[in-house]
């Protein structure tokens, strides 16, 4: 039984993300007084693209070939071990959470590899600022879920959501404030958004993200897209499980877990709903600037790691 | 009253955490404006604070003490910074001397000092380690910014953040000092700001800027 | 109710001052306001030497340590306005926004201080002390010039942030107090926390702590390295009346302010501590004012330093501890104050005459100007702690106590930086006074409010140096008593 709600999870984090994208596509038309498109665009996007060509440069190897399989699987296994309705996942075990951070990692690094396959120009630009960017919010993105575990005393993320879930919600605590902050900053620094990157960019010489994914085409431009959704999806999932996760089901059985289906979606719903409004109020950052963002998230996150050992001492 | 209970405690119990938080904010941010509003939510905590002191410990003179604090430091000094910025015409961005990373990082560190300090005086005075640690924090963070921050408008900012953690020391040590004493305090500190501003304008007038680094005629 | 007046005159003499729009009537009432506070303060301190400690309400007090505070006050800020009446009317047109508001800022300025020697609360003492800084910012910026701009805002910084140390101190000695079991409402009223440092446990770490911050915050109004930085400008760039008045009367407020934390600490620690701590900051002191004494370019600037050395000097005398340094330490307070006057007033006529402090472009005023030359002479010789100047009593009172107790390090210090302000003042002297005159003075003669203020200077140090009169001789004992 518990297998099957993993599995559940799992498949709803990944099947859902193109609506992820989609929705937050809608919010911000909605927020410029535009009609926007449906949010269930992204899935024709990426039907559409399944049926058609897939296009390599004759100039580019296996590790462009190969790039987006790794880059998909590496998104979906990520996906794998975050707890959505209950506090369990499907990979669970003792310190995932570094697994999690270095799966996206590793897709991180075939996509620059396969940028700079590609032979374009834009791509080698994207895959360099891009190695910039993700070496510096690694820190953050560790720093944070070290504090995290530290005051949970769980290594692991399933762990760590049981713990808050059995916290009381008034009592505020300093470390989980500057975790959710400098998380949230690497999550936006991660995922390729605003004020890091603007993913509705067409300005190529502006391009981070959608830079290095230029050159793909046809079902590997999907697969590209897709897992860039499901980055976005699972890493917000995160956020929600580690520092807001009241109303996950306490037992596997069907009515707790619907009323934690309809809360996560609500919560999630809200999470981009504010995702929307931080993109469309700020401006891009220019990029000599984005080290510095990076290091207040970083140094946050310190912060937030010190005070977990003091409170724990 | 059961919530006006739950309220006071938990401000006394989270409050330092927010307090952090500005304090963090103060050092990285990059307009004069910001700042000023991070003071006034500073003030705004510090006051709340000074009102469930009052509550839980049934001290009438904290309320007037509350009150004060809120109507000088949450509402009439930061009106008077942006009129003053206004009046001045002065440049909006902070001229830090230190990149908002060295900031945040160099913030850090003094947190970390503070909570040092107040651990080897904590057998001496029986205080939750978080309030104390914050009041020490908001001191150094002053200093910080006076020593850092070249604009006069921020020295000015610098010292009422000073002025902030030594109130609050006072507070979560003693719950305060005498009324007398602290309407004395907040006079001198509002005499101290008008005759700042005064001389800001002077310097503005006589030097055609505000950058005090660049007031080095005299020397030796 | 005799304790209150000099605060009542203080406050309504420059409502008095602005409501005369004549410069004329207005120094008249100035003056007129100046003579009835010095008067109030002379009965002040007669009455204190002859019934002891005086008191009203709850918050002023006058004790034997006060009483010689107040004196200085009262004979310095009567040299000063009588000065000051003939020093602005030789200044010319548009240097002053008005003498009317110069001496309204004068007044609030003396009551603060007043207030600072009177208070019986220490924590109204820190509220009086940092309006000692307020009111005086503005009279540092009088003239409004680059420089005066510049050393009015450091002079506003600097002490605004040291007296917020000195409030943390207050703060931690009154969390001292409080723990030890005092009514709140008295836990900064300096004799009841004298009578309970001695009967109760008060914490030692905090009492340390406390004198720590209070030596920082009030070391920066006193001017102790490395808190100067502030005064070498402000008393350069202000108008020379209150360079005077900062230079001679508010280090000693400060100085004051210090010795009350002192006494208690000491009985609550033992005086090992504070006696330490004052030595080490006097030594520093002295050792940087010297040494920077010899590269000054600036006359007043050089005195501002001079005024740093000293007390640094006080400090070390009030470091030592012994009865006779203690007496040495609050007699030079007094000497200091009056020989720093004359040399302030000698320096403001350079300035009205030459029209520049810069040592460099004046030479052979003993020929251009010679009464302020002697002046001046009368003036270094005597801060250089040579006889038969007052100056030499109480160094030598000071530096005797150091031989007795044995500190030969500290006297060896001692005498070492007097030598080396002997040999710079005589240096600066010797360009100034001699060789060709290379600018001619607007004026040679002095006016005879000058004249006579310079000249009463001069015959104090004379008299005090030959033999200290009975009276000051039991106020300084009655002083010295109060703090053991």
């Amino acid at each position: 039984m518990r297998l099957a709600l993993n599995v559940f999870q799992w498949l709803l984090l990944i099947l859902a993300a193109p609506l992820a994208h989609g929705i937050i596509a809608q919010a911000k038309a909605r927020l410029q007084r535009r009609r926007g498109a449906s949010i269930w665009r992204p899935y024709a996007d990426i039907a559409k693209l399944f049926r058609k060509e897939d296009l390599v440069p004759p100039s580019a190897s296996w590790v462009f070939r190969v790039t987006p399989l790794v880059l998909f699987g590496a998104m979906a296994s990520a996906a794998a071990f975050v707890p959505v309705v209950q506090g369990s996942a499907l990979l669970a075990s003792r310190g995932d959470f570094f697994l999690f951070v270095y799966l996206l990692a590793l897709g991180r690094f075939f996509l620059s590899l396969g940028a700079m396959d590609g032979g374009c120009a834009f791509g080698g630009m994207g895959a360099s600022r891009e190695a910039l960017i993700s070496s510096l919010a690694e820190a953050p993105l560790l720093l944070g879920l070290v504090a995290v575990a530290i005051l949970a005393s769980h290594a692991d993320i399933a762990g760590m959501v049981g713990w808050t879930l059995q916290q009381n919600f008034f009592k505020i605590s300093a470390v989980h404030i500057l975790a959710f902050l400098s998380l949230g900053m690497a999550v936006l620094a991660e995922t390729g958004r605003m004020p890091v990157d603007n993913p509705t960019t067409h300005l190529e010489l502006t391009m981070i993200h959608e830079g290095m994914v230029l050159e793909y085409s046809g079902p590997s431009l999907a697969l590209v897209e897709w897992a860039s959704a499901i980055k976005l999806h699972a890493m917000l999932a995160l956020l929600i499980a580690l520092f807001a996760p009241w109303g996950m089901a306490p037992h596997v059985s069907a009515a707790p877990l619907l009323v934690a289906l309809l809360v996560y979606f609500v919560k999630v719903g809200a999470l981009m709903a504010l995702l929307a409004v931080i993109e469309s109020s700020v401006a891009k950052l220019r990029m000599y600037l984005v080290p510095g963002f990076i290091g207040v998230a970083s140094a946050m996150s310190a912060l937030a790691v010190i005070f977990a050992t003091l409170v724990k001492r | 009253m059961g919530l006006v209970e739950i309220a006071a405690g938990k401000v006394l119990s989270s409050f330092s955490a927010f307090l952090f938080l500005t304090i963090l904010l103060l050092a990285v941010a990059r307009r004069i404006s910001t700042c000023v509003l991070l003071f006034s939510l500073q003030s705004a905590i510090i006051a709340a604070e000074v009102f469930a002191v009052g509550f839980q410990e049934r001290l009438a003179e904290a309320y007037v003490v509350g009150a004060l604090v809120f109507l000088i430091k949450v509402v009439a000094i930061p009106y008077a910074f942006f009129r003053l910025m206004e009046r001045l015409k002065t440049v909006r961005e902070v001229k830090a001397a230190t990149t908002p990373t060295q900031s945040a990082f160099i913030a850090v560190a003094m947190i970390f000092l503070s909570y040092a300090a107040v651990h080897s005086y904590g057998q001496s005075v029986h205080v939750p380690a978080d309030a104390l640690a914050a009041a020490v924090a908001l001191i150094l963070t002053g200093a910080f910014l006076m020593v850092s921050c070249r604009k006069a408008l921020m020295q000015m900012l610098g010292l009422l953040v000073m002025e902030n953690g030594i109130f609050l020391a006072a507070l979560v040590t003693t719950f305060g000092m005498p009324l007398v004493i602290e309407i004395g305090v907040f006079f001198d500190v509002l005499m101290g700001l008008l005759l700042m501003g005064i001389f800001a304008f002077r310097i503005r007038d006589t030097f055609e800027h505000l950058d005090v680094s660049r007031l080095r005629r005299l020397r030796g | 109710m005799i304790l209150l007046l000099p605060l009542v005159i203080a406050l309504l003499a420059p409502a008095l001052i602005l409501t005369l729009r004549d410069p004329r009537a207005a120094t008249r009432a100035a003056m007129f306001a100046g003579g009835l506070e010095a008067v109030s303060l002379f009965a002040i301190v007669w009455q204190v030497h002859t019934h002891g400690a005086l008191e009203a309400g709850r918050y002023f007090r006058a004790d034997g340590l006060s009483s010689i505070f107040l004196f200085n006050i009262a004979f310095i800020s009567s040299l000063v306005l009588v000065y000051a009446s003939g020093y602005l009317s030789h200044t010319g047109e548009g240097r002053f926004s008005s003498p009317r508001w110069f001496y309204a800022l004068v007044f609030l300025f003396l009551f603060t201080m007043i207030s600072v020697c009177l208070s019986a609360d220490l924590g109204l003492m820190w509220i009086m002390m940092e309006g000692t800084t307020l009111a005086s910012a503005l009279l540092v910026g009088f003239y409004n010039t680059k420089g005066a701009v510049e050393a009015g805002w450091k002079y506003l910084v600097v002490c605004t942030v040291g007296i917020a140390f000195a409030l943390f101190g207050t703060i931690v000695l009154y969390l001292a107090a409080f723990k030890a079991g005092m009514n709140p409402a008295a836990a900064l009223d300096w004799v009841s926390l004298m009578d309970a440092v001695s009967r109760k446990g008060f914490d030692p770490h905090l009492l340390k702590l406390a004198f720590v911050f209070v030596m920082v915050g009030y070391g920066t109004k006193i001017g102790l390295v490395p808190m100067h930085s502030w005064l070498p400008d402000a008393h350069a760039e202000a108008p020379t009346p209150i360079s005077a008045l900062l230079s001679a009367v508010l280090l000693n407020c400060a100085v004051y302010a210090l010795l009350r934390y002192v006494a208690i600490v000491s009985r609550g620690v033992g005086p090992a501590f504070p006696h330490t701590l004052l030595l080490i900051f006097g030594l520093a002191s002295m050792m940087a004012a010297g040494l920077l004494i010899l590269v000054q370019r600036n006359l007043k600037r050089l005195m501002a330093y001079s005024s740093i050395e000293h007390m640094g000097i006080i400090a070390v005398g009030l470091g030592l501890g012994s009865p006779l340094a203690l007496f040495g330490a609050l007699l030079h307070i007094f000497n200091h104050s009056v020989v720093k006057s004359l040399l302030f007033f000698s320096a403001g006529n350079v300035r009205q005459n030459f029209d520049t402090l810069r040592m460099e472009s004046i030479s052979g005023m003993a020929q251009t100007l010679p009464q302020t030359s002697a002046a001046l002479v009368i003036g270094c010789v005597a801060i250089a702690g040579l006889p038969p100047f007052s100056l030499f009593v109480s160094e030598f009172a000071i530096l005797s106590a150091a031989f007795s107790e044995g500190h030969y390090l500290v006297a060896g210090i001692f005498l070492a930086v007097l030598s080396i302000v002997l040999g710079g003042l005589a240096h600066h002297l010797f360009h100034l006074l001699g060789g060709e005159p290379k600018r001619l003075p607007a004026r040679a003669k002095l006016s005879p409010s000058e004249y006579t203020v310079m000249g009463i200077a001069a015959l104090c140090l004379l008299f005090f140096g030959a033999r200290i009169p009975y009276l000051f001789d039991a106020l300084l004992n009655q002083a010295a008593a109060v703090l053991r």
